[in-house]
């Protein structure tokens, strides 16, 4: 085992090998979109496929999607551009506190003009405390934002359920599912959302492709003005290759889901089985709440987990760390941190998530590296 | 297999020089940037005089992917502002002149990152200080010798180092000239090839340490003094706090008189600073604590001590107390501003035998 071991799946994934041969033929398809001709067609081709192949598996309708590009555009479309058109006395947020920052970040600027941000907290098992959800809201309520995976832990939030509760407080429901295309099965009008957050690059597609769904009779301010593109909400020439990407990589990957799912657990299940094996002290974080197949979020006491990563990282190993230190933060991991870990827990924290793509030989060579790096770590203290 | 050596980048010309020539010798090399401070709200202009800036961790990156090596930032503004920021502005309000590089030798490049590198399973620690290194024949220790070039000689900085250590760092530009250094940037094709050294305290912008002392603390613990002529002992003035002064100093002292007249103490108790004729400045004496020895001390002869970083060094004796502090005895000439909050550093022969603070 030489080449190098990607098990960072949650941050993003490669492209599909399938799809190599769509892309590359795809890439002849130049025209802009918009273009009544015949180059304009082809591209337009893309987009319509697209649409049409991603509604079907989200089980919406065509004209219920909108595309961006990328996962944090269509959160910050959900909730800046929702929340103008809502009446005037709602004016509360509500939104789990273990969101992606792309939610977190729009909340704290939605403060900022005016409106009031309620996290909705969770426990030290990554459950997300419906007591006080229930409890918060009301006729203020103006829109709910919960993700529906979480993801540096993998734990699956009951989305159907809080969707429920919200709408019958009269409040929209967001959900951020970037993370749970190709891992959980995602059937839309059974969870009766609102608005939801889907990003290609997390499932085997191009990045710069991003879907954010918006039900029919939902409205929402144009977030980009220019051109009629995506019927006015986001003027911008269209990512056709990307997009078509998206839908291609919908079309011919989903049936694989299951099977796929079943495989990654198995590979996983392994992994958290040697790891504890020969590592007892260390904590599987949010493992006895619902989660996702692919996911592992480990604490180890006495290892700082940014040194593991770059320990991995010089060993052909990439995985994440539950510290955002080397990007400037000095707070680490603030999901584990609102899951109660301490900061010091947290910043001995780290992520693997495994992907389609993982074999059992490079699951084999991830323990080596793990062991070997462990081992410098130990004795240098 | 390869040795695997960390390299503690900067982004400045030195150790950007170090990385490429070891990648070259053949070893596997990682490169670090230590994050250390906050550049985002302060007027330092990036790159010029500077060693740590925002701009620089850009540049270590930009010479990283050049020579096509693994590169990291570590953030250790943390450790930066307790062990070298809060020990600064403490020595100022004491009185004392103090030198913050050797804190971040000490604490950061030597001790964090030293540990990064046991860590990471690294055989060695480079930098790009102007110093070597040398085993003595007779006992096999590995010890620290003056960098080749004198004017860019950086081992009154690197006293502090534990000698168990030595054997572990690797120091490729202590036996080159800067112009020697620049002809290997410009072989490598490294863009700060022609970079300005950096200069001054990497932390203090161009208004100077005193306006960012005042940022640090609150006013009440900046308060104005007494200015007292010696030998008279007579107070002639006010001033508006120690922490503006440093011993020897003759500018700025507003002060009317017929002779020049110069810091010769600051005392933080009675927040008196006096002032007197520059003979006064003049000392054969010192005292020196928390003293680290890389080479055993031998008390019976006598050391080149070197009381500031451009000092040329004079002939001193020792004598150790029981309380671990040691008296300097200067032998021929008496020294000029021995300075509180200085180092003294010890040498024999060009090696760097160990050193002190001077209080």
């Amino acid at each position: 085992m030489k080449s190098p071991v990607y098990l960072d799946y949650n941050a993003t994934t490669p492209l599909h090998p399938s799809l190599v041969p769509f892309v590359t033929e795809s890439l002849t398809r130049w025209g802009n979109p918009s273009s009544v001709h015949w180059a304009g067609r082809e591209a337009k081709k893309l987009l319509s496929m697209a649409r049409e192949k991603i509604s079907a598996y989200l089980n919406v309708n065509p004209l219920e999607i909108v595309f961006t590009s990328s996962g944090s555009e269509s959160n910050n479309q959900a909730i800046k551009d929702s929340l103008p058109l809502m009446a005037g006395t709602r004016n509360e947020i509500l939104y789990s506190a273990v969101e992606h920052p792309s939610v977190l970040k729009t909340v704290q600027a939605m403060e900022a003009r005016g409106y009031k941000g309620i996290a909705i907290p969770v426990n030290r098992l990554g459950e997300l405390d419906l007591e006080f959800f229930k409890n918060n809201l009301g006729e203020k309520s103006a829109l709910v934002t919960v993700q529906l995976v979480n993801n540096e832990t993998g734990n699956i939030f009951p989305i159907k359920k809080v969707a429920e509760l919200a709408h019958s407080a009269g409040a929209l429901v967001h959900s951020d599912m970037v993370q749970a295309l190709g891992k959980i099965p995602v059937d839309l009008l059974d969870l009766n959302v609102d608005l939801a957050t889907f990003a290609g690059h997390k499932f085997y597609s191009l990045k710069g492709a991003a879907v954010l769904y918006i039900k029919r009779g939902v409205h929402l301010e144009a977030f980009i003005n220019g051109g009629g593109q995506e019927r006015f909400r986001r003027a911008g020439t269209e990512n056709a290759l990307a997009i078509g990407c998206l839908g291609q990589a919908i079309a011919t990957l989903s049936p694989d889901l299951k099977k796929m799912t079943e495989k990654v657990a198995a590979l996983r299940d392994n992994l958290e089985k040697e790891i504890l094996k020969k590592y007892p002290e260390f904590i599987l974080n949010g493992i006895s709440a619902p989660r996702v197949a692919n996911t592992i979020n480990i604490t180890c006491p006495g290892i700082d987990g940014e040194t593991l990563l770059i320990n991995l990282d010089t060993r052909g190993v990439a995985i994440s760390s539950g510290a955002a230190c080397s990007s400037g933060s000095q707070e680490p991991s603030p999901v584990l941190r609102a899951m109660g870990l301490t900061p010091t827990e947290a910043s001995q924290s780290m992520r693997i998530s495994l992907g389609w793509l993982t074999t059992e030989e490079e699951i084999q060579f991830f323990l080596e590296q793990f062991d070997i790096s462990i081992s410098h770590m130990r004795k240098a203290l | 297999m390869k040795k695997k050596v960390l390299v503690a980048m900067s982004g400045g010309v030195d150790s950007s020089v170090v990385a490429a020539l070891l990648k070259e010798q053949g070893y596997e090399v990682i490169g670090v940037t230590m994050q250390v401070w906050d550049y985002s709200s302060c007027d330092i202009t990036p790159g010029q005089g500077t060693c740590c800036s925002s701009v620089d961790v850009q540049d270590a990156r930009g010479v990283a992917d050049v020579i096509d090596i693994p590169f990291y930032v570590m953030n250790l503004e943390a450790k930066f502002q307790a062990y070298v920021i809060d020990p600064f502005v403490h020595e100022y309000l004491e009185g004392r002149t103090p030198n913050p590089c050797v804190n971040c030798n000490t604490f950061l490049k030597f001790d964090h990152l030293y540990v990064k590198m046991k860590e990471l399973g690294c055989d060695y620690l480079a930098t790009g200080h102007y110093i070597q290194t040398q085993v003595l024949n007779e006992t096999s220790q590995t010890v620290l010798v003056k960098g080749r070039d004198p004017v860019k000689d950086q081992s009154y900085f690197l006293f502090t180092l534990r000698k168990e250590i030595l054997p572990h760092l690797l120091f490729p530009v202590g036996d080159m000239t800067k112009e020697e250094v620049r002809k290997h940037a410009e072989r490598f094709g490294l863009l700060n090839a022609r970079k300005k050294d950096s200069q001054e305290i990497c932390f203090v912008s161009n208004a100077g340490y005193q306006a960012f002392i005042k940022t640090r603390v609150g006013p009440d613990l900046l308060t104005g003094g007494e200015l007292v002529l010696l030998p008279e002992d007579k107070v002639i003035g006010h001033h508006e706090g120690i922490h503006t002064f440093t011993l020897g100093q003759r500018k700025g002292l507003n002060i009317n008189h017929p002779k020049p007249l110069h810091v010769i103490k600051l005392d933080p108790k009675t927040n008196r600073v006096y002032v007197g004729p520059e003979d006064m400045l003049y000392s054969k004496e010192m005292k020196v604590r928390n003293l680290n020895w890389m080479v055993d001390p031998d008390f019976d002869s006598s050391y080149d001590v070197k009381i500031r970083s451009h000092h040329a060094g004079a002939k001193a004796r020792f004598e150790k107390h029981q309380d671990g502090t040691l008296s300097v005895h200067f032998i021929d000439t008496p020294q000029r501003a021995i300075t509180p909050g200085q180092a003294a550093v010890f040498y024999r022969d060009n090696i760097l035998c160990g050193g002190g603070w001077i209080s």
